[in-house]
């Protein structure tokens, strides 16, 4: 009973909702992202164009998660046209059905990564996990080295987030690139224990892994690749990295006139000066094809999709993810509790 | 009578509006979170969201580290606050003035700049470990963070103020003359501590204690910055539940036990109080 009232109350809160932006001409629409750089990026690369073409402005809002999308779906009041999602997010968000199918014909997008053009989103932004140290420290070549406590003596930091930690054990365990899904979580979270007095921290916030290793609180770290390539005193290598991909979704139910807005903005992030403009920002690189010779020759071996770099790692299986997600990190919550 | 009853009515219309308010937009929403806990996916009631945490008790087993860690920090603030709280009520009125100024500032610090403070103090090149290395007490950095260590200093500073508050509070009432009156009986000053000025401060004590106890036990920030991430705590799990999977139904499941087990304990402390007092 007091769910059918909420529900009606959801209805009744979405027909106003309806009715706001069609009274008036769209002046603005609102995205949700990650903030900070990342989100000054998505400003300078691509929302500038995008407003100075049709006149609506861009408002960010920052940080989202998943929690966040279902609640406003769940609540009927659409307040963003858009929501930045992980590749893993992404599928779970298409599973609960929180997310709309992209119109690709309508978006005629410039050329990009097939991975990049999803069906339910526009993957705007490469980012890498990779391996990074303190030069002061005997450099690692691989996983391998990494994972050697013995001849690599130093602390360790690594994500406390199963999706971006189990499988470099698993690398290290010599587990082929293209042989580590299904992952084995097992035997990789047996891999990480096996060196638990060497792990430090177990990091939340993409700016700690770098904070730690300048403090000299850990030596290595498994940190996020635009985290740590112009720090200068660090060392870091794409050897073994995890490419994934960060996705710009169309939120389920928006009003048409923002989602018709939003395939113009999806045609901006494809264009490659756009990309360029936006990696000037932060060290993260858009899904063109033909972004490589627009970015500053003394800085390319920054960005996760130079082609150098792109060559040497392997791709994230969000899918597998989405569906073992869950298990994974009970497994996970287990092994932090023996750690 | 009647004029008193009045009154109260009259009273009580002054205070319906917050009543609504706390009725609608509080309680209504946690009644409505609770109940997701036994709603199944195609609707209806079920109990599998309960039934899944005993399958695999790895929920249950960070709940109880959890407490453990609540029950550690409350103790170790009970053994800071109570001698500062006994410290202060012997200076003289300025200086308590001024002590309490220092027990309360840290209150309007947010708690992620204190918690990040901590790091540049214990850190492995913080304050403290440089001290401690030049004055040769210790050849290599002490580990005081990103352990259970670590965690129970950052706690220990953030609830201080909720025990030593009530507890300061509750000394200064106390009656000079009572300690003076059982020393003429000719007590000697360790006696008249322990069965009369302790007995005195039970109370207080053991609110704020359990005050601290069940504040401990929504800590989400320190644990996951000085515990290195690897002190587990409920909250941290619930935010996963929550925000990352998003699984609302074993979130609701989990808060549900957690808030049983936190009356429980209430339920608990209300009966030996009673019977203290009895």
């Amino acid at each position: 009973m007091k769910r059918r009232t909420l529900l009606a109350g959801a209805a009744a809160l979405r027909l106003v909702a309806v009715i706001r932006p069609a009274s008036a001409q769209l002046r603005e629409m609102r995205m949700v992202e990650s903030g900070g750089k990342s989100g000054e990026s998505i400003d300078v690369g691509y929302a500038a164009p995008f407003t100075a073409k049709t006149g609506i402005r861009l408002v960010r809002e920052s940080p989202g998660n998943l929690g966040k999308l279902q609640a406003m779906i769940a609540s009927g009041r659409i307040t963003a046209a858009s929501f930045e999602l992980g590749s893993g997010t992404m599928v779970q968000a298409r599973k609960l059905g929180l997310i709309e199918k992209l119109d690709w014909a309508a978006i005629n997008p410039m050329p990009m990564f097939p991975e990049a053009k999803n069906e339910f989103g526009f993957g705007y932004q490469y980012f890498s996990t990779i391996m990074a140290w303190r030069k002061a420290a005997k450099a690692p070549q691989n996983w391998v080295d990494f994972f050697n406590t013995k001849d690599f003596p130093g602390k360790r930091a690594i994500p406390d987030y199963p999706a971006y930690a189990i499988a470099f054990a698993l690398l290290s365990e010599g587990v082929p690139q293209d042989k580590l899904f299904p992952l084995d979580v097992d035997r990789g979270l047996k891999k990480l224990l096996s060196i638990r007095r060497d792990i430090s921290v177990l990091w939340k916030a993409g700016a700690q892994a770098p904070q730690l290793l300048k403090d000299n609180e850990v030596q290595y770290a498994i940190a996020w690749s635009g985290r740590v390539v112009e720090e200068p005193d660090l060392a870091y290598s794409f050897n073994g990295g995890m490419a994934d991909l960060s996705f710009i979704c169309t939120v389920k139910g928006a009003p048409k006139a923002e989602q018709e807005a939003m395939n113009k903005l999806y045609y901006e992030m494809s264009v490659p000066e756009n990309q360029a403009k936006a990696a000037g920002v932060i060290a993260y690189t858009g899904p063109s094809p033909a972004l490589d010779p627009l970015l500053p020759k003394d800085k390319i071996g920054m960005f996760p999709t130079a082609k150098a770099n792109k060559d040497v790692q392997w791709v994230q299986n969000a899918e597998w993810w989405a569906e073992n997600g869950e298990s994974a990190n009970k497994k996970w919550e287990e092994f932090k509790l023996s750690l | 009578m009647a004029a008193i009853l009045a009154e109260r009515r009259h009273g009580f219309g002054f205070v319906t509006p917050l009543l609504v308010v706390m009725l609608a937009a509080f309680n209504l929403p946690i009644l409505y979170m609770l109940a997701l806990g036994f709603w199944s996916k195609q609707g209806g009631f079920t109990t599998e969201h309960y039934a899944a945490l005993f399958d695999a008790p790895i929920y249950l087993r960070v709940l109880a580290n959890t407490l453990r860690i609540s029950v550690v920090a409350t103790l170790v603030n009970v053994a800071i606050g109570y001698p500062l709280a006994y410290w202060m009520r012997g200076l003289s009125p300025r200086a308590q003035f001024i002590a309490v100024a220092c027990v309360i500032t840290p209150f309007w610090i947010s708690i992620l700049v204190r918690t990040y403070a901590w790091i540049v103090v214990l850190g492995n090149n913080g304050m403290v470990n440089r001290l401690l290395q030049w004055t040769g007490l210790t050849d290599a950095p002490v580990s005081f963070l990103y352990n259970e260590l670590g965690v129970m200093i950052g706690m220990a500073n953030v609830l201080l103020p909720f025990l030593v508050l009530p507890l300061f509070a509750a000394m200064l009432r106390i009656d000079d003359r009572l300690m003076q009156a059982a020393a003429s009986m000719g007590a000697p000053p360790r006696t008249i501590f322990l069965k009369v000025f302790l007995p005195l401060t039970m109370p207080a004590l053991a609110s704020g204690a359990l005050l601290v106890f069940i504040l401990c036990l929504g800590f989400y920030v320190t644990p996951a910055i000085l515990g290195g991430g690897k002190v587990p705590m409920i909250s941290n799990l619930l935010d996963f539940l929550i925000n990352q999977i998003p699984r609302w139904e074993q979130a609701s499941a989990v808060s549900t036990i957690l808030l049983v087990v936190t009356l429980l304990i209430f339920a608990a402390y209300r009966a030996l109080d009673r019977k203290v007092g009895a």
